[in-house]
């Protein structure tokens, strides 16, 4: 069958109950929705399902038949990042990387679909996906930055200089 | 039935790498011909930031711009050895490894500048990317320019290599007894928790931790309060959740899927206030000491202390489940007697339950 992805179409010989996950990596090679619990739990393998974040590991590939796929593989690039990801980069949201792809993910979706959420909304949007590093309060600052348009997509290198932790050191005037 | 507030308050010190000895790490930095660093250490990047923390490293003590430097750890079968990335020792031990390298590279860079500029190593320093005269900032040749010399002209290749070992202790053979510096460094660090108990359900949530971090230097800021943030919710998730093996030694009823294992997640996520403190030791990398394996250390016995403080009683079991939590307070429940009058706690609200499973009504005193 046909699947577009990343705005390919891409002729597809896996059988009609495989899942979409495993279409993605095994037959396309596009690793970056990764297999996590592969229960629908840990949000790793999230990709974009006409513009809406979904459990990849949980989609038989019939249910997604004629359905535009979005991976990370098709938000930017290393020279030109999405504003999401440009956000990640610059708040230092990504340590092992693990989780990364469905975050970014789940926040892109977020992004286009209601760039004026809450915090709590972004809290909400969020939540099923789990980092072990675990970087939350950075993804979660990374995201309200991209939403609200505060990133700095020209700026490769992450600011060395702690957003928020007060830095004593004793013995210097305070 | 009530919730109940509480704080609890933990101290912790933390020994970077391992004690005695037996984890080296080393390392190699070159230059190439156009000035560019090339680092090679073993150290594995797990997402800490190592990489970033030790090319940091190697650019302040060579005197050039970050961006110049490649850190290389990739090759394991020809990398320079590293005993790996755990007991807090990658800045410290990894990073005073590539410190030592990139010195003797840096002694090589002022010995060519020395000879182009004919003026003695002793007097010239390297700032920004520059060999410069010290007291005569025009007397100067770029660490490229250095680099480039060696290459073309001498035909030689600036390069230093590090290694960093703790000492052998000193082992008595009559009486068995080691002598031997305790640790590399000790970081120090607290952590304060305000938690509500539920004393019904026994839930707890953790509405905030204060955390102050003694990590000697903060290398890369930014890194260190990412291990902060990191920590705490690991910490959480010990203190509160995460259990392979609710029955050890026993492996009933152990996870066997995702979903059996709780894991912290946003849900869980407290307000956080980091404190980085600057307290340098001797003998790291410009003063750094350690964050890596303490960040998790803290949360677990403030957030027991905080229980105990809501709620009276001690869980003396992490993590504190609900049921333990409930297990302790119904423990605590079993009323007194005082003559023909039956007593319960007055710090818990039980004016309607019965800690004996409804078998009659008593009243609380009070």
């Amino acid at each position: 069958m046909k699947l577009t992805v990343n705005g390919v179409e891409h002729d597809v010989q896996a059988p009609q109950l495989a899942s979409l996950l495993h279409v993605l990596r095994e037959e396309l090679d596009l690793t970056s929705p990764k297999a996590g619990c592969q229960q629908g739990g840990c949000g790793t393998c999230t990709v974009l399902v006409d513009g809406e974040p979904r459990r990849s590991c949980l989609l038989p590939l019939a249910a997604v038949e004629g359905a535009a796929i979005t991976t990370v593989e098709g938000l930017g690039a290393a020279d030109e990042l999405s504003p999401m990801q440009a956000a990640f980069d610059e708040h230092y949201a990504a340590q092992c990387g693990f989780c990364t792809s469905g975050f970014l993910l789940a926040g892109t979706a977020l992004l286009n679909g209601s760039p004026g959420a809450t915090r709590e909304e972004v809290l909400e949007a969020l939540s099923g996906h789990v980092c072990r590093c675990t970087g939350y309060v950075k993804i979660v600052r990374a995201v309200e930055a991209a939403l609200h348009g505060e990133v700095h997509p020209e700026r490769v290198e992450a600011s060395f200089e702690p957003e928020e932790t007060e830095v004593l050191i004793p013995g210097s005037p305070a | 039935m009530a919730k109940h507030k509480g704080r609890g308050i933990a101290t912790i010190e933390y020994p970077t790498g391992m004690n005695q000895n037996g984890d080296p790490s080393q390392a190699w930095v070159k230059l190439k011909p156009d000035g560019r660093v090339d680092l090679f250490s073993g150290t594995v990047d797990h997402g800490q930031g190592s990489r970033t923390v030790h090319a940091q490293i190697v650019a302040d003590t060579l005197g050039v711009p970050f961006e110049w430097i490649t850190n290389d750890n990739t090759n394991t079968d020809s990398s320079a050895v590293c005993t790996g990335s755990f007991a807090s020792r990658g800045t410290f031990i990894g990073g005073n490894a590539v410190r030592f390298a990139a010195e003797k590279a840096r002694e090589r860079i002022l010995e060519i500048a020395s000879r182009e500029l004919e003026i003695d190593p002793s007097d010239l320093d390297v700032i920004e990317g520059e060999v410069i005269a010290k007291g005569a900032p025009d007397r100067k040749i770029s660490v490229p320019e250095v680099a480039a010399a060696a290459t073309w002209t001498y035909g030689e290749l600036i390069t230093g290599t590090g290694a960093a070992l703790k000492p052998f202790a000193d082992v008595n053979d009559d009486d068995g007894s080691v002598e031997t510096e305790p640790h590399s460094a000790i970081s120090y660090a607290a952590c304060v928790a305000d938690v509500e108990v539920d004393d019904e359900t026994g839930e707890v949530t953790v509405e905030r931790l204060i955390q102050v971090y003694d990590v000697g230097r903060a290398i890369n800021p930014m890194l260190v309060e990412g291990q902060i943030e990191g920590g705490a919710m690991m910490g959480l998730g010990l203190g509160l959740l995460e259990q392979a093996y609710p029955y050890y030694p026993e492996t009933d009823h152990r996870g066997d899927e995702f979903g059996a294992y709780l894991a912290p997640s946003l849900e869980d996520l407290p307000d956080l206030d980091n404190v980085i403190i600057e307290s340098p030791s001797a003998d790291g990398p410009f003063g750094a000491k350690a964050i890596g394996e303490m960040a998790n250390n803290a949360q677990p016995p403030a957030i027991a202390s905080a229980i105990h403080d809501a709620v009276g009683v001690w869980v003396t079991e992490m993590p504190a489940t609900p049921e333990r939590i409930l297990r302790a307070i119904d423990a605590k429940r079993d009323p007194r007697r005082e003559g023909k009058r039956v007593v319960f706690d007055d710090e818990l609200s039980v004016r309607t339950m019965s800690s004996t499973g409804g078998n009659g009504f008593l009243e609380t005193d009070g």
